[in-house]
């Protein structure tokens, strides 16, 4: 006789953002095996880009591919053009797209920890965070002109110059925002009924770790010690005060930790940034077609983003190939529901931070 | 990046005795169109915590043969593996069609050869 | 455990952090807005480039037998990005991104499909001009070199 009962979750679900389909194998309370069907949201970005657009256009297309890591999207893309064209581009550039790339990184870590909080059932905690993420969403469309879709890099520099009011509306933004993510950090950590949530739950080991070759605040929770800021130099992270987060565990509690302290060390960037930044052109002057191969690592805020551009000398790419930080992220994750409650699923999924517009592109 | 050029037979092996997993991160398993109906296969690796150029693993091969696996000692490949099934139209020991295509897709959308 | 009390009874005193949803109030547009690209016909110099640049080809001119060029823009379409105006030579005289917000499509506009007839018209007229330019050269060529042989 079969000792498993199969339960459904998705692919569509109250806990779920995106449509991702998981069956799981239940013995009682306990899952013992996972399905996942992941490819819901296909549209055949890759396919576009080395067919209908051209070069210069890419980076519009592939900002589409995801709305909340659309900058770290179009700045993987990007950057492989350029190197590709051989186009070196200033310190100020570099500065200012490290400065988008750290508030998105600010504003998605903020609606991961809101989703976690809502998946285990704590709805005004979502709330209240949702609220404050808002500070960061308005200095982002006061830097690119958008809310969501910022448009901000293209191919030879950036689309807009900061200005000094902007600056200034990003440092009070932040200041205002910094008491907030040390009023959660508190919550996070001392807060009873939350650490039953989140303490031992869904807990990758360090092996494990390894073994499926995770990545971003997945694996540094696990006290993996990757992050593609330290394995790059497209960027001069270290100048700003960059320095890599672990925690211990791998469950739930410290992957939220993670996330916490990697807000305030972005917020921390993000001040010596606009402190810092160089003068210089915000465009370089960019000529010919694309030819030969680059591969770009960003880390975006879920983790790794590669991407693979090959063209061949005419406007048209012959290749682009987007590796999404989710999308390597699924094995773990399916180990990381074996032997979890049914239960937890929803918060443990919520942790994962997926992004199933990024995986299935 | 570093190239390593590898045929059908010595595939698993090369990229088994290079592999460490406390060392290297698997990123992807690339698939390009090469001219006469072949396809490139490249299996790219970074290193944890250092600044290191990928390595880069390439096999090019027809495209009607069986392609090995390597998620016997790579589980994570098995994502990149079925994506590359379903987008090139290849076949990889082990891999289903059924990522993201649906039976009434039209097949390998990427495997047209353009070049 | 003390904490979380402590919390709970200050939260009891304290206001709530819930705002109302402002009703009465327009939403007010930062300054900057990426809004709708606007036009000018009497200063563009027909030469295409913001349709080349355009990513989701949301400008498209018509082609008119004469020679002159009719210009389209499709604010459904359009992205917002941009690009058009960077490519413009003539920026912020002929083209130039304004801080207005975006309408809405409304059904009875039909947008889509009139948009698709669109294409197809400025496409044919393009072919069309091009075939009878290349017809009037032909044409040229031949009187040309019929009155070098008388």
């Amino acid at each position: 006789m079969k000792k498993t009962v199969e339960i459904p979750l998705g692919s569509q679900h109250i806990s779920l953002l995106e449509p991702i389909r998981f069956r799981f194998h239940c013995e009682n309370e306990v899952i013992r095996d996972v399905d996942a069907d992941v490819g819901f949201v296909h549209r055949g970005v890759e396919e576009a880009c080395a067919s209908r657009f051209e070069f210069k256009q890419v980076g519009y297309v592939v900002a589409r591919v995801c709305g909340l890591c659309a900058i770290t999207h179009s700045l993987g893309y990007t950057l492989a053009v350029e190197k590709l064209l051989h186009v070196e581009t200033s310190m100020r550039i570099k500065y200012l797209r490290m400065l988008m790339v750290e508030l998105d990184r600010i504003h998605s870590h903020m609606l991961c920890l809101a989703h976690t909080a809502e998946n285990a059932g704590f709805e005004a905690l979502f709330m209240q965070i949702m609220n404050e993420r808002e500070l960061v969403m308005d200095v982002q469309e006061a830097l690119s002109g958008n809310r969501v879709q910022f448009d901000y890099i293209s191919i030879g520099g950036v689309n807009r110059d900061l200005s000094a009011q902007a600056g200034a509306l990003v440092l009070r933004n932040l200041s205002l925002l910094e008491p907030k993510i040390d009023e959660l950090f508190e919550r996070f950590t001392s807060n009873w009924s939350l650490s039953l949530k989140y303490r031992g739950i869904g807990a990758l080991s360090l092996t494990q770790a390894y073994m499926y070759n995770t990545l971003g605040p997945l694996a540094r929770a696990a006290g993996l010690e990757t992050d593609v800021r330290l394995e790059t130099n497209d960027f001069p992270y270290a100048q700003i005060g960059f320095e890599i987060i672990t925690e211990q565990g791998g469950d739930i509690y410290a992957r939220n930790l993670v996330r916490l302290r990697e807000i305030k060390q972005s917020i921390k960037m993000v001040r010596h940034i606009i402190e810092g930044l160089p003068e210089g052109a915000i465009q370089e002057k960019t000529k010919g077609k694309p030819e030969g191969e680059a591969i770009v690592r960003i880390e975006a805020p879920r983790g790794e983003l590669m991407y693979l551009v090959r063209g061949n000398k005419s406007s048209i790419l012959e290749r682009v190939r987007i590796k999404t930080p989710t999308f390597s992220g699924i094995p773990a994750m399916i180990e990381i529901f074996k032997g979890s409650n049914f239960a937890d699923a929803p918060a443990i999924l919520a942790s994962f931070d997926p992004c199933m517009s990024c995986t299935a592109k | 990046m570093n190239k390593i050029t590898v045929n059908l037979e010595n595939v698993v092996e090369t990229i088994k005795a290079f592999y460490n997993p406390a060392a290297h991160h698997f990123l992807t398993l690339n698939a390009l169109n090469a001219p006469d109906d072949s396809i490139e296969l490249e299996w790219i690796f970074t290193r944890y915590g250092v600044i290191d150029e990928p390595t880069v693993f390439t096999l090019t091969c027809k495209r009607d043969v069986l392609i090995p696996s390597v998620t016997s000692f790579i589980p994570s490949a098995i994502m990149s593996e079925r994506e590359t099934v379903d987008m090139f139209g290849v076949s990889i020991e082990g891999a289903k069609r059924g990522l993201y295509l649906d039976e009434d897709s039209r097949e390998m959308p990427l495997g047209r050869c353009r070049v | 455990m003390l904490n979380a009390l402590i919390q709970a009874l200050k939260n009891l005193i304290s206001p709530p952090v819930t705002l109302q949803y402002p009703l009465a109030e327009d939403i007010t547009l930062p300054a900057q807005y990426r809004g709708l690209i606007e036009y000018s016909a009497e200063d563009c110099i027909f030469c295409d480039k913001c349709e080349h640049a355009c990513p989701p080809r949301a400008i498209i001119f018509f082609q008119e037998a004469n020679g002159d060029k009719v210009y389209r823009y499709n604010p459904h379409l359009c992205i917002y990005c941009g690009e058009c105006v960077r490519a413009c030579p003539k920026p912020q005289e002929a083209l130039w991104q304004s801080e207005k917000k975006q309408p809405f499509a409304l059904r009875a506009e039909n947008v889509n499909s009139e948009w698709k007839v669109w294409e197809e018209r400025c496409s044919e007229s393009r072919d069309a001009f091009a075939a009878a330019k290349k017809a009037k050269k032909a044409a040229k060529a031949q009187s040309d070199g019929q009155g070098e042989m008388q």
